[in-house]
């Protein structure tokens, strides 16, 4: 028994099946998690290692060669950069994305494992360093105090972190901004030198002072007790009644030096709408979902709030789901729409209610069947799931159409509805797995993509055949059990009229527009049966004309998206002081609080440099000084405001520009984090040994292309040279005096920055003690030369003595990539398009001449790009040659599946038509669009090739097979196409936060749709009757010569 | 007795079925899957790419008198619905 024969006999199981798939899958909906994108590993790992005293030459030459060396053999590599700092080399690995992180880090330690021995003596083991995202904060809060600013950090650090480190998938919850508690001692030189003192002694004196000890155990008769001296300051405040020195009668700590019980000197600060305050980043483990952990946070956070001092004001900074939330909440709007559409399009093609439900119902049946996938397999709900929905929402239904359409025909013809269902099913069930085949040749390729653009179709592949699978079984069973439910059999002798008078005025008018239509389409048929070389000339000059168009079409990567985030950075020429920093910070900030005062809703930036011994692990990753500002700004909802955030950063860069005290600085639409949705950017790439060529060279570039319209944000890797004191000792002189280097530069370090002597304890937390020169004896160079060193022996000696503090140049670090050195040159894209930028810049090559030596490559985005857009282009030659092949077999033909091939160029025409219709550029998903149409287009041929083709068998005439059976189909045709367009055009409108992504393929998808179809619901029947003309002709004349040569015998 | 040779359209199995218990005749042997076109109207039942319709055949030997019931019976159900296709033939049987 078939088994569309089976459900319509057990109506009972099929609606219990049906019924338990729905329940999984609503099951899975609420289970699943939200994403922005599908999951994926960074794939970067970084080994470090660390070379004490050598210059970034010394290291380059030394440590980064040998480790590039033996990295560059391992497995997967797709980039190896590295960077070669004064005493510290860093080599980055950059894998094939979708590799297994775990295996490479492996390999690369035993790589590194070999070759530990070759390192030169001194250089530290390899250290392997893995990138990952949950690097990424997914939420920071800024706090602002007023009376609790000075125990800011301890408050935040015992009400705040440590309750949030405890939910789960928290990673790591890091205060920055907010200063420490310390404890020093700031002495004073003289006085020190008056009473023989150093740094070093007073620092063993306090440490010696601070204890508590064990002593043992202690027995009085049968009891036994524990002896315990304990020392430990109870109260900073003891600290400075200590005696260091008994020289001619006790000297205190505070004869000799201030003791202050306060907050860190310099630290970095951080500005919240221009308040000083504390920053909180949070972090999430690696793996967990950040929106599940931002719900339990939000939670958590009022329990928290009531907890602090009522003077902490916490407001949210940044928080990374909110854009992914809105943008599945849009997209998810856009899918209803989709929905109301193809509901639509149904009713008014069927004119009648019991049609139309049979029909929808295969909808949520079909597309609630991919949540139990989504499930199944740990993904999550992000743009791409649900796009897949979106494109699949109109296609769903073609199947049940085809099925419910041939069964009704047979119920007009006076079969019961049970077997009309049976039959019916039964003579298309073979077409419709045939284009379901084809859908499937189109999507299961997207499975085996890999790279970037595996990452983000795989999903998608999977989805879209998974839905057209439950949709043909589906077509196949629910349909036709369906049908035999809800149709009734045809009254007897029911008239013509009579089921006439049945319909409503509104079916009757859809009614006459159709058949109007049919009548149209059959009057141009005819005219382009009969007149087929105008036909197709006109058709070739239509796609000819088309492909003109791609010259005001620009490319792209990944289509910008506004996420009412911008951050950027300021830097001041090196050397800069934090207070200048600041005051630049300062006036940026009130700058953008009155330029956009409805449009801003608020702005944090940090100035400074972190202190060296913080634990801001954040801070550390990111670039600082105190020459530096970074600032991230929060915009209002985009409904809410009428500048998008690149042109908001736009007029930002402007207004920076006109700084004269900024060197450098960047604006970044959609913050780091937007990664590859803030839009594209283009990179030259100066390869050569030589830095002072290079550099210039470099330089020459920033000139040539901050000329060029469209590049921003225009910056060259290579630092500046920064000024800075080095203090050189002169090593004879030193060994004279019976001193050594290290122990030189140790003086020299526990003076100017400090010497932790011990810790001090109070509530289980501890505090630094430290002891240090007084500030007003660490402001110049004298000061420093005027620091007092202490041979072996005891002997008292001036720094100035042994060594001079000159003002030198920190050389750059030394950048290489795939084992040269190179500079880059980056931009942003604003306003114009990578291949516009990339000929822009090939340009520029002509007119600088690029000495001997030195390669130039062009860069960035474009990179990705040409991967990707490779990657699509094979992509579509083998959909092709799978869609092809399955036409083929499903014809029995090579020549009618070649016919059904030329909708294929018209999809073409209507996408390039519409890209430029709408301004938009060729990017990754409109090419996605672009190929997912390869297999909707032809659907549309196979209708009507197949229709002509069953005209042809029945005996009819070529023309008369073209004309009456491209009549018939022109309702299906239209139909389908209908519901593709229709349940697409709200992702080509791009309603909502994040559309920007998916419009473009909706905008394609549509555009090629409208096109292809029009085209070739002439262009094929005409290509078709020349073909079956050109056959018969051939058959006519062998006919003939075999006739003659029998006449001739 | 006559030999009753009905040959109708698949989705008339169970009218036919219907009728020949109505008027209680018990045997018969039923062809499914045969292929047929009618001799002037009608669609071909060939179950073929064009022709997807297929047949059945019943063949049953009825009284003398039940005959022309059955004619009847046949008759109007083609009646009901012409575009379906149902046709039955009568010949004598020698034997039974």
């Amino acid at each position: 028994m078939k088994i569309y024969e089976s459900s319509v006999k057990k109506p009972v199981l099929v609606s219990i099946a049906f019924i338990a798939v729905m329940i999984m899958g609503i099951f899975s909906y609420s289970k699943l998690s939200v994403d922005l994108m599908p999951e994926f590993d960074m794939n970067m790992a970084i080994a470090i290692v660390t070379y004490p005293n050598a210059s970034s030459e010394d290291v380059e030459n030394n440590v980064t060669k040998i480790l590039e060396q033996t990295l560059s053999t391992v497995n997967d590599l797709k980039k190896l950069t590295s960077t070669s700092k004064d005493n510290v080399s860093m080599v980055t690995v950059e894998f094939e994305w979708g590799t297994d992180m775990d295996d490479a880090v492996n390999d690369m330690r035993d790589k590194l494992e070999l070759i530990k021995m070759s390192l030169p003596d001194g250089a530290s083991s390899p250290m392997i360093f893995k990138l990952s995202t949950d690097m990424m904060p997914v939420a920071i809060y800024a706090v602002d105090a007023q009376e609790s600013m000075a125990g800011l950090y301890k408050i935040l650090d015992d009400n705040m972190s440590n309750p949030l480190q405890r939910i789960e998938g928290v990673g790591s919850v890091t205060i920055a901004g907010a200063p420490e508690r310390e404890i020093v001692a700031l002495v004073d030189p003289n006085k020190m030198e008056a009473y023989n003192l150093t740094v070093e002694a007073i620092g063993a004196r306090i440490a010696a002072e601070n204890l508590n000890m064990p002593s043992g155990k202690y027995y009085v008769g049968n009891e036994s007790y524990n002896l315990r001296i304990e020392g430990e300051f109870k109260e900073s405040d003891q600290l400075k009644d200590i005696v260091v020195s008994n020289n001619g009668g006790p000297i205190y700590l505070k004869d000799i030096a201030v003791v202050r019980d306060s907050l860190q000197e310099k630290v970095q600060e951080s500005y919240i709408n221009g308040k000083k305050g504390a920053t909180v980043v949070i972090s999430k483990q690696n793996g967990a979902n950040s929106v599940d952990v931002m719900n339990k946070i939000n939670k958590a956070l009022p329990q928290i709030k009531k907890n602090l001092p009522s003077d902490i004001q916490i407001t949210e900074v940044m928080n990374s789901t909110d854009n992914i939330r809105n943008s599945v909440a849009s997209l998810e709007e856009t899918i209803l729409l989709a929905f109301l559409f193809v509901v639509v399009v149904i009713m008014y093609f069927l004119g009648e209610w019991r049609s139309a439900l049979i029909v929808v119902i295969t909808i949520p049946v079909s597309l609630i069947g991919a949540f139990i996938y989504l499930f199944a397999t740990g993904n999550t709900l992000n743009i791409i799931s649900l796009s897949a929905l979106g494109i699949a929402i109109g296609m769903v239904v073609d199947d049940a159409i085809v099925v419910m359409e041939n069964v009704s025909t047979h119920i007009s013809r006076g079969a019961k509805p049970r077997e009309a269902a049976i039959y019916g099913t039964n003579e298309v069930a073979v077409s419709v797995v045939a284009t379901t085949l084809t859908l499937i040749a189109v999507f299961f390729p997207f499975t085996m993509l890999s790279g970037m653009a595996g990452i983000m179709f795989k999903q998608l592949g999977w989805m879209m055949c998974i839905i057209m699978v439950v949709s043909t079984v589906s077509a196949l069973t629910l349909t036709p059990m369906l049908c035999s439910l809800i149709y009734k059999q045809k009254e007897k002798n029911a008239s013509k009229q009579q089921t006439e008078k049945k319909k409503n005025k509104v079916q009757i008018i859809i009614e006459k527009q159709l058949t109007a239509l049919d009548n149209a389409y059959e009057r141009l048929l005819t005219w382009a049966v009969n007149h087929k070389p105008t036909t197709i000339i006109v058709s070739t000059v239509i796609f000819v004309l088309s492909l003109m168009l791609t010259k005001f079409i620009g490319t792209d990567f990944v289509p910008a998206s506004d996420n009412a985030m911008i951050s950027g950075s300021i830097e001041l020429p090196a050397g800069a002081s934090v207070e200048r920093s600041k005051e630049i910070a300062t006036r940026f900030y009130n700058y953008m609080k009155t330029t956009y005062p409805d449009e801003m809703l608020r702005m944090t930036y940090t100035v400074g440099s972190p202190s060296e011994d913080s634990d801001n692990s954040f801070a550390l990753m990111q670039t600082s000084g105190d020459n530096y500002i970074s600032f991230r700004i929060k915009l209002k909802d985009i409904k809410e405001r009428k500048r998008t955030i690149f042109e908001i950063s736009e007029l930002m860069r402007k207004e920076i520009a006109s700084y004269p005290e900024v060197a450098k600085s960047t604006v970044t639409p959609g913050g780091q984090q937007g990664g590859m949705t803030g839009g594209s950017n283009i990179e030259v790439q100066i390869y050569g040994y030589d830095l002072e060529k290079t550099t210039k060279l470099a330089n020459d570039y920033k000139a040539g292309m901050s000329k060029i319209d469209g590049l921003k944000d225009i910056t060259i890797s290579r630092k500046d040279y920064t000024p800075q004191y080095n203090i050189v000792f002169d090593r004879e002189k030193l060994t004279a005096n019976g001193l050594d280097f290290a122990t030189a530069s140790t003086f020299v370090r526990n003076r100017m920055n400090g010497m932790t002597a011990s810790l001090y304890r109070e509530d289980g937390e501890e505090y630094k003690i430290k002891v240090r020169y007084a500030e007003e004896f660490r402001k110049s160079t004298e000061d420093i030369e005027n620091i007092t060193l202490y041979s072996t022996t005891g002997r008292a000696i001036k720094l100035g003595e042994v060594a001079k503090v000159v003002e030198k140049f920190a050389p750059p670090e030394i950048e290489r990539r795939d084992r040269e050195r190179i500079v880059t040159v980056k931009a942003t894209l604003y306003g114009t398009t990578i291949d516009k930028a990339k000929a822009a810049i090939e340009q520029l090559n002509e007119n600088l001449s690029i000495p001997s030596g030195i390669s130039v490559e062009i860069g960035g985005s474009l990179e990705d790009q040409q991967d990707t857009f490779g990657d699509m282009g094979l992509l579509a030659v083998i959909i092709i040659i799978l869609v092809y092949s399955v036409m083929a077999g499903e014809f029995e033909s090579f020549r009618s599946p070649f016919i059904i091939m030329f909708s294929i160029p018209f999809a073409l025409t209507g996408m390039f038509l519409s890209l430029w219709l709408t301004g938009q550029t060729i990017n990754m998903m409109s090419l996605i669009g672009a190929i997912m149409l390869i297999g909707i287009v032809v659907k549309n041929g196979i209708v009507l090739v197949d229709y002509i083709n069953l005209n042809r068998e029945r005996g009819l005439s070529i023309v008369t097979s073209i004309v009456s059976g491209g009549k018939s189909r022109l309702r299906p045709v239209l139909m389908t196409t209908a519901t593709t367009v229709l349940g697409m055009l709200p992702m080509a409108l791009g309603i909502g936060e994040g559309s920007e992504l998916w419009q473009p393929m909706g905008i394609v998808i549509v555009g090629g749709l409208l096109v292809s179809t029009l085209v070739t619901l002439v262009l094929i029947p005409t290509l078709y009757g020349s073909f079956a003309a050109s056959k018969l002709n051939r058959q006519r004349r062998s006919l003939r010569k075999k006739n003659r040569k029998e006449v001739i015998a | 007795m006559k030999a009753a040779f009905i040959a109708y359209n698949q989705a008339f199995v169970d009218e036919v079925e219907q009728i020949l218990h109505q008027l209680n005749i018990r045997g018969y042997t039923r062809w499914v899957d045969v292929q047929g076109r009618g001799t002037k109207t009608g669609e071909p039942h060939l179950g073929s790419h064009a022709w997807p319709g297929k047949n059945m055949a019943t063949l049953c030997i009825v009284e003398d008198a039940i005959a022309p019931i059955l004619k009847k019976r046949i008759q109007g159900l083609d009646h009901s619905a012409p575009e379906q296709g149902i046709r039955v033939f009568f010949w004598e049987t020698m034997d039974v």
